[in-house]
């Protein structure tokens, strides 16, 4: 392109584009450029937080009901991992700034494998709310039929309170789980959790899960419906971002194997590493908001 | 070049070794927190306690590994810009829904 | 003597090259990175949907011509009215000035030689064309019939029409313009010429800076309502819909979260260009400086306070709607300082009558109605009359088209010598912009006097006591339509005929006028030193005007 012709003129520094004048308004320029991104970013995912607001203000109840079917022992390990992963990302940056090339490719690499076991978490967590009927879209779960067995991909902890918990309670065996056309279903916990927190509920909670003065389970499974709804498509999307986010790694680790980065230059690394952590935060977030309400005083 | 890596030259592995330990700790104190009943304090305290923690978390997370701590102003500000503006969306949001049943602001 | 020195100064030199002339193949252009390039092809794309917006603007004055719905079907009214909005505010308003007339020119007022992220400004070109081609396919394939607001329940469970395929379009439009704020806020923070400081900055580039603001805190948010929205459609669950459990004023919050804020996207990039063209053609140097700068950011920032009264009947609180309502009144009071000020500029000042300058005189008359009228529609008590009628509609044309619109022809008329190097037909610039002033108040003022009487929007018919006004409005229209054709006749004939405009036709001191025109692809053949204030007509701005002038009227009379 003629338009390009000057830049191999006046060829200061590998990777200096041809409108700055100099390295450090380039680098000044594009962490700006990241962050404004980073600050739309903070609003697209602030809508969903917006909405979970509302929904959770108007329906504590059906939210908490909603969250012990989620396994906390999974989010948590989540969590975990995505910290490491963090951490390898601030250390491929520490590196990168020091031209370390192999422990640059080697954390990395860490990064990736970390960012693939939280993807590979959501799978099992994802395939188990399939398989328990909680994908709030009738129809897309599991078709069960009587006398078949729900598969259990979660761990019961000691002290974890949970709602497989609660099915393998006596009682359990005369409800057999039957779910032929894939609905989304509640359990009988859920109502029992209702019905104990009869007296404190609110005005919008009383019009929103009673017919009238009898507790209507189907009015009730529809607004811990939202609660899934919520909880599919915020995941849904963060693990969208992760998906971006291991594509970047790849580059990045192309970039880095082919010694691209120095002292000198390194600010995609840098850039990519303020993504990733950024993906991390939306997570802190969503781990305490999703996964642990009314853990414990609700059973 | 080398006057603009004295910034990163506040970061050394321990440190940073030092940011993922209050990050661990901060999400086992985040889980455990959820189990104990605290609403006897007030409604919704388990929520403000996770959420508190989680603050905490991002602060460090950001303060440190996304290296905002040694950033310039602009940095700053478009960050805090951004917390600004989803409190403008949430408050805003809310002020309609809290106001609208029962109770002091009942019409 | 000294004349021939001067003429000879000015003797044809060998043609340099310029932005146009450098390249010219297909690929040249699709593959750019040049902002003037980028400009020059948004200019393209956006003139043809507001041709096309246009068109169902036309269809919909033709039907309300009589009392009947004739000409068209209610149904085919609501896709008329509904592709209407969509096409005008997302195509054409909220990317007219700040994609073509800031792209081309944001970079040339701060003297640097591009923006600072030149491939994301072609992206957001791509994304403007991709977000574009899958709306116009969806408007082909049958439109939509929901209203650009695509208030639920119209867009779930009573739309059986291409919700999903226009919502994806106005999805991907929606990160063309965040990437274009993107990129303007950073060009302004780094890319600055030396001695060019905040407060020497054309007050243009403080109108886009406070635009790129609110682009990027608000446009993510409809981009998740609309994802959202959409997602709810394919999976028939959600939280929006009323028949499954959703919660529609929840919708409409989200969607005015951005909304609202986004018709500063359409007013603000006007207002910065109305305040170049008093300051210039009034020869004196903006009354108001700061005021007018920290103005647009106070709109853009107060702009997210207000979104709840376009809401004060959905079903909102009444005391949310007291605080929506009292912040509306606030958001009045920094266009006002800018009326303020325009007006103290104008006095004393030796005003030019050009064709820019009646645009920007336009501007200033119609504004001030759609302004005044806008503090109604925020009355709380008063919007219960006025809610839905015509009023609301007469209204926001008179902000949108009396101020966007009208600011964005006059900034094309001012700079079109520099985007080009060719002047255009002044006489028929005049007549043009004085059509389009008659012709559009025409059409609207009868609306505000149709909305007091009570006559809804939307609908495809009305009580036949209204027709007098109506045929007022559309007469209008056919008189504003002409008016808006002449200049794409007489601009893209300057192209072929016009004479060569010079660098610096109306003799100005703006950093913009200091390079060649059309400019060259770095705009400055060194980068430009800056030393004088913005505005500066004296001796300071280092230009001898006077003297240019002077060496101009020599070479016209020869």
């Amino acid at each position: 392109m003629a338009s390009h012709a000057d830049t191999h003129e006046h060829y200061h520094q590998p990777g200096l584009q041809h409108q700055f004048e100099d390295m450090k308004q380039q680098e000044e320029s594009v962490s700006i450029g990241m962050w404004l991104f980073l600050v739309q970013e903070i609003m697209f995912f602030g809508g969903l937080f917006t909405v979970y607001l509302v929904f959770r203000s108007k329906f504590p109840i059906a939210f908490a009901a909603g969250s012990n079917h989620l396994d906390a022992f999974w989010g948590g390990l989540n969590t975990l991992v995505l910290i490491v992963s963090s951490l390898t990302m601030a250390l491929t940056v520490y590196y990168a700034q020091r031209g370390n090339r192999n422990m640059q490719v080697i954390m990395i690499v860490l990064t990736m494998l970390f960012g693939a076991t939280f993807l590979g978490v959501k799978a099992i967590e994802y395939t188990d709310k399939y398989n328990h009927g909680t994908i709030p879209v009738d129809g897309w779960n599991k078709k069960t039929k009587k006398g078949e067995k729900p598969e259990h991909a979660s761990i019961v902890l000691p002290f974890e309170t949970k709602v497989s918990a609660a099915e393998a309670k006596p009682g359990a065996e005369e409800h057999p789980y039957v779910n032929e056309r894939g609905v989304f279903q509640i359990t009988e916990h859920d109502l029992e959790l209702v019905a104990q927190e009869k007296d404190t509920l609110t005005e919008s909670e009383r019009i929103g899960y009673y017919s009238g003065d009898v507790l209507d389970p189907a009015k009730f499974r529809d607004k811990i419906r939202i609660f899934f709804w919520i909880y599919f498509v915020m995941t849904g999307l963060h693990a969208l971002h992760m998906i971006i986010g291991l594509g970047l790694m790849a580059w990045l680790l192309w970039k880095a194997w082919t010694n691209t980065f120095s002292a000198d230059y390194y600010m995609p690394v840098e850039m990519s590493g303020l993504y990733w952590h950024f993906v991390d935060i939306v997570w802190i977030f969503l781990f305490p908001l999703l996964y642990l309400l009314g853990r414990h005083f609700l059973h | 070049m080398s006057d603009n890596h004295d910034e990163h030259q506040h970061m050394n592995i321990p440190k940073y070794l030092g940011i993922f330990g209050i990050l661990v700790v901060g999400t086992i104190a985040t889980y455990f927190a959820a189990t104990i009943d605290m609403d006897w304090i007030f409604p919704g305290a388990n929520t403000l306690v996770a959420l508190i923690i989680a603050f905490t978390k991002m602060s460090f997370v950001m303060l440190f590994f996304m290296h905002v701590y040694w950033s310039s102003k602009l940095i700053w500000l478009s960050a805090i810009a951004s917390f600004f503006w989803l409190a403008i969306m949430f408050a805003f949001t809310m002020q309609d829904y809290v106001t609208r049943g029962t109770g002091i602001f009942s019409v | 003597m000294q004349n021939a020195d001067v003429i000879g100064a000015d003797f044809p030199k060998e043609p340099k090259v310029n932005y146009l002339t450098n390249g010219t193949t297909l690929k040249s252009w699709l593959l750019t990175k040049d902002h003037k390039r980028i400009a020059i092809m948004y200019l393209i794309s956006v003139s043809v949907f507001f041709f096309m917006g246009g068109l169902y603007a036309s269809a919909i004055r033709l039907e309300l011509l009589t009392p009947e719905s004739d000409l068209m079907q209610s149904g085919t009214y609501n896709k008329a009215f509904t592709q209407h909005g969509i096409l005008m505010i997302f195509f054409f308003l909220i990317p007219s000035i700040p994609a073509i007339l800031g792209n081309f020119l944001l970079p040339i007022m701060i003297g640097a030689k591009d923006l600072a992220l030149p491939r994301v400004n072609l992206l957001s070109l791509y994304l403007y064309w991709i977000g574009g081609a899958l709306t116009l396919f969806s408007l082909m394939q049958g439109g939509v019939d929901t209203g650009w607001t695509f208030y639920t329940p119209y867009s779930t469970t009573f739309s059986n029409t291409f919700v999903m395929a226009v919502g994806l379009g106005i999805f991907i439009n929606g990160f063309s313009s965040i990437l274009t704020g993107l990129n303007f806020i950073v060009t302004v923070h780094t890319m600055r010429a030396p001695g060019m400081t905040w407060f020497r900055l054309p007050l243009f580039v403080w109108a886009q800076y406070a635009t790129s603001l609110v682009m990027i805190l608000g446009t993510p948010v409809i981009a998740i309502t609309i994802l959202l929205l959409a997602i709810e459609r394919v999976a028939r669950v959600g939280i929006f819909d009323p028949s499954i459990g959703g919660d529609p004023i929840l919708f409409q919050h989200l969607f005015w979260f951005y909304s609202h804020p986004a018709v500063y996207i359409m007013i603000l990039p006007g207002m910065g260009v109305i305040s170049e063209l008093i300051s210039n053609f009034s020869r004196k140097k903006i009354f108001g400086y700061e005021f007018i700068a920290f103005s647009s950011i106070a709109i853009a920032v107060f702009g997210f306070l207000v979104w709840g009264h376009h809401m004060f009947v959905s079903g909102q609180s009444i005391y949310a709607g007291l605080v929506f309502s009292f912040l509306t009144m606030v958001v009045a009071v920094p266009s006002a300082i800018k009326m303020f000020n325009w007006t103290a500029t104008l006095y004393k000042g030796s005003i030019l009558w050009d064709t820019p300058m009646l645009y920007a005189i336009g501007f200033m008359g119609l504004f001030l109605i759609g302004g005044l009228t806008g503090l109604f529609l925020g009355s709380m008590g008063l919007v219960v009359h006025l809610t839905d009628t015509y009023f609301v509609v007469a209204h926001f044309h008179y902000v949108m088209v009396g101020g966007q619109v009208i600011a964005y022809l006059g900034g094309i008329h001012y700079w079109w010598p520099k985007m080009t190097g060719k002047m255009y037909s002044e006489f028929w610039g005049k007549i043009s912009a004085m059509l389009v002033f008659i012709g559009f108040n025409l059409t609207f003022f009868p609306q505000f006097i149709l909305g007091y009487q009570g006559m809804p929007r939307r609908y495809a018919s009305y009580p036949e006591e209204l027709q007098v006004l109506n045929i007022f409005s559309t007469a209008g229209a056919s008189v504003l339509g002409v008016g808006l054709l002449m200049p794409v006749v007489y601009l893209m004939h300057s192209l072929f005929y016009g004479k060569d405009a010079g660098d610096n036709p109306w003799m100005l001191p703006g950093l913009e006028w200091r390079t060649s025109s059309p400019p060259p692809t770095e705009n400055f053949e060194t980068t430009p030193i800056v030393t004088w204030e913005a505005y500066e007509f004296g001796e300071e701005s280092g230009l001898d005007l006077e003297e240019a002038k002077r060496r101009e009227a020599i070479t016209t009379v020869r």
